[in-house]
């Protein structure tokens, strides 16, 4: 198991009032599985996926990567263990503005300290799996929403982790670029065995799903598994 | 490597108005500071000279003569102590020349008017004061010369006198006996000082004793070979006195300069003034466009938080950003300094500091070693600047900077 979550609660305070945005979490996720977890606007799925990718703490209740407890974590512990093992694609793709493509992937190798001729190995191969190979120079402000999204999911990627975590990935694209989108996320999860997470409120990305997930008020409902797309 | 100079360099090029802003401001800032340690340096570098043209690098005398406490001639030195003085400036290989000086002062008489003078009675020609350089009209004085003075050209147009004109200089002997002497001009010089031209005359030292009516000197005025070696070798100097038993005390031009010190004085608050005051305004022009340009940022550094950055290594990328800046803009700083300077230079601008009477030519000296400060102020100014704003990106929250537009 990648990833265990145990009566995860998340309370936000705003002034005097309390916002329950998760309500006691238990969630699993296998090594290889393609979760989609499916819910409208305000219902927890970005603070959910915020306290998994260790950027954010519960309010009560424990994440375990690989089995270990991460709340005792020091920050750079932390870090660390964001840089190694978690993949992120975010709805904006946030991208560096003053790095090209090539750079933007290769900068979690940076952190790893890997060489520069493993870097480069690496970080070609993946904008080849990902088919930006050929703009591996260009700027984000250079490419469209979907090869910036497709720029980030390589970023996500090259670590080798165990983990990726999308949160809303197709919300900034059209629906056919989405499905583009996801179809190579799907992809990349058969072809590396690495676990991916994905959050949303598009139904259409409910179908590369091999298990889909509710989540509505800060809970989790089962939706049972499929094949994906 | 690439975290802290790549990204960095990329970052300075992306908001380029906000980037050359900053650049002028620091650039501007150190050719300032490296202009004005150009004249501070230059001026004190002739200031020195001046001074040692006029005190020699040292001087040996009585120390009731230093302690000033004496109304009576007990401090001047009798012939036999002069030929010893003399034998041990002999001995010494960096002096060049030494003369004894007799200082006397007394009315001048015309027929016209009488001023109060001082007289320094010199060897005429030695190598060491040599104040026929200084002569404008007529002609210096000669070893030969008995009754013929040098005299300044305030005093000159004072008395009404010319080069060839007589006056009488009365004098009261070291017995207290009145005396009165005829002298003839030589020669009237100049040294852009009204004071020292009013009151100030050159004589031989012969006539001076006769006036005196003393075999005695007041000091022996010592020159060596390079002015930085002044200390050590007065410092010999000194020791070999005490060694052969002369009570004779060694100050050097620096010590007997008052007024050097005091300009210096001055000269080092102005730049301390103006070092402080320069580097505090790129301090804060650079942390307004620092601030702004990091909080832009702010989404970004959620997101190489998030992919596991840690939070050093977003204080170094941001720092290091200033550093690039502040190099940058303070080379900028020193090259366009340096080019404004010696344009400056060849226009040849005067200005007729207080007590002058003609302008003297200000000149910047812009030799590499006067940059270094700026460009050091300059670097850590803005440096400095954003120490606060990358330690505030550094220590932002994820979440929510993840989360802001
Ligand atoms: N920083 C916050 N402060 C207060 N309330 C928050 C904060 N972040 C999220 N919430 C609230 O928590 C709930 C869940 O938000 P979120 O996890 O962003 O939902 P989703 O990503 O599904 O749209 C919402 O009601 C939202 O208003
Ligand atoms: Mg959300």
């Amino acid at each position: 198991m990648i990833l265990q979550t145990k009566d995860l609660t998340k309370i936000y305070r705003v002034g005097k009032e309390e916002v329950p945005a998760l309500r006691g979490v238990n969630f699993e996720l296998d090594v290889g599985d393609f979760v989609v977890i499916n819910g409208p606007s305000g219902s927890g799925k970005t603070t959910f996926l915020n306290l998994i990718a260790c950027i954010d703490k519960p309010t009560s209740g424990e994440v375990f990567i690989e089995g270990q407890p991460t709340s005792q974590l020091s920050e750079g512990q932390l870090a660390e263990l964001r840089k190694r093992k978690i993949g992120l694609v975010f709805q904006t793709f946030n991208l560096i503005p003053v790095l090209s493509a090539f750079e933007n992937v290769e900068y979690p190798l940076l952190l790893l300290g890997l060489s520069r001729a493993e870097r480069r190995r690496r970080v070609m191969a993946l904008l080849e799996e990902v088919g930006l190979k050929d703009l591996a120079n260009r700027r984000p402000d250079e490419l469209s929403g979907g090869q910036r999204q497709r720029v980030a999911i390589a970023r996500a990627l090259v670590t080798d982790p165990k983990l990726v975590l999308a949160d809303e990935p197709t919300a900034n694209l059209d629906s056919e670029t989405g499905k583009q989108v996801m179809a190579i996320m799907r992809r990349l999860n058969e072809e590396h065995h690495v676990a991916f997470l994905v959050v949303t409120h598009d139904p259409v990305v409910t179908q590369y799903a091999q298990r889909t997930v509710k989540i509505r008020d800060g809970q989790l409902f089962d939706g049972g598994r499929t094949n994906g797309a | 490597m690439e975290l802290k100079l790549l990204i960095p360099l990329r970052n300075l090029l992306r908001n380029r108005r906000r980037t050359l802003l900053s650049l002028a401001i620091i650039a501007l800032g150190t050719a300032m500071i490296y202009a004005v340690r150009g004249y501070v340096d230059e001026s004190m570098l002739n200031i020195r000279a001046g001074t040692v043209r006029q005190f020699g690098n040292f001087q040996i005398a009585s120390p009731l003569l230093w302690a000033e406490k004496t109304e009576n001639f007990q401090y001047l030195i009798p012939p036999e102590r002069v030929s010893q003085i003399a034998e041990i400036l002999r001995t010494i290989p960096e002096v060049t020349a030494y003369t004894a000086q007799l200082n006397l002062s007394g009315l001048a008489i015309t027929e016209r008017k009488t001023k109060v003078v001082r007289a320094t009675a010199l060897e005429p020609q030695n190598r060491a004061l040599d104040y026929n350089d200084l002569v404008e009209r007529g002609s210096g004085l000669a070893p030969a010369d008995r009754a013929t003075v040098l005299i300044g050209r305030t005093l000159a147009e004072e008395l009404q006198l010319q080069p060839g004109s007589f006056f009488t200089l009365t004098t009261t002997t070291v017995d207290g006996a009145y005396n009165v002497g005829p002298l003839q001009v030589a020669g009237i010089y100049t040294l852009n000082n009204a004071i020292v031209e009013r009151q100030l005359i050159f004589m031989p030292l012969g006539y001076g004793q006769t006036l005196l009516d003393t075999p005695g000197v007041t000091k022996i005025i010592v020159k060596i070979t390079n002015i930085d070696d002044t200390d050590r070798v007065a410092a010999l100097v000194q020791r070999k006195l005490t060694e052969a038993g002369l009570d004779f005390e060694v100050r050097t031009w620096e010590q007997l300069a008052e007024f050097y010190r005091q300009i210096r004085g001055f000269f080092n608050v102005l730049f301390g003034f103006l070092t402080i005051a320069v580097s505090v305004l790129v301090f804060f022009i650079v942390l307004q466009v620092l601030t702004l340009s990091f909080l832009e940022r702010t989404r970004e550094v959620g997101t190489i938080r998030a992919i596991g950055t840690k939070r050093y290594q977003v204080f170094l990328m941001f720092f290091m950003e200033s550093v690039f800046l502040g190099l940058l803009g303070s080379l900028i700083g020193i090259a366009g300094g340096w080019l404004a300077g010696q344009g400056f230079n060849a226009l040849g601008i005067g200005w007729t500091p207080p007590g002058a009477i003609e302008p003297v030519p200000v000149q910047l000296r812009l030799e590499l070693g006067n940059a270094l400060w700026p460009f050091l102020i300059s670097v850590m100014a803005t440096a400095f600047s954003a120490l606060y704003p990358a330690l505030h990106s550094a220590r932002l929250n994820v979440v929510e900077a993840l989360a802001s537009k």
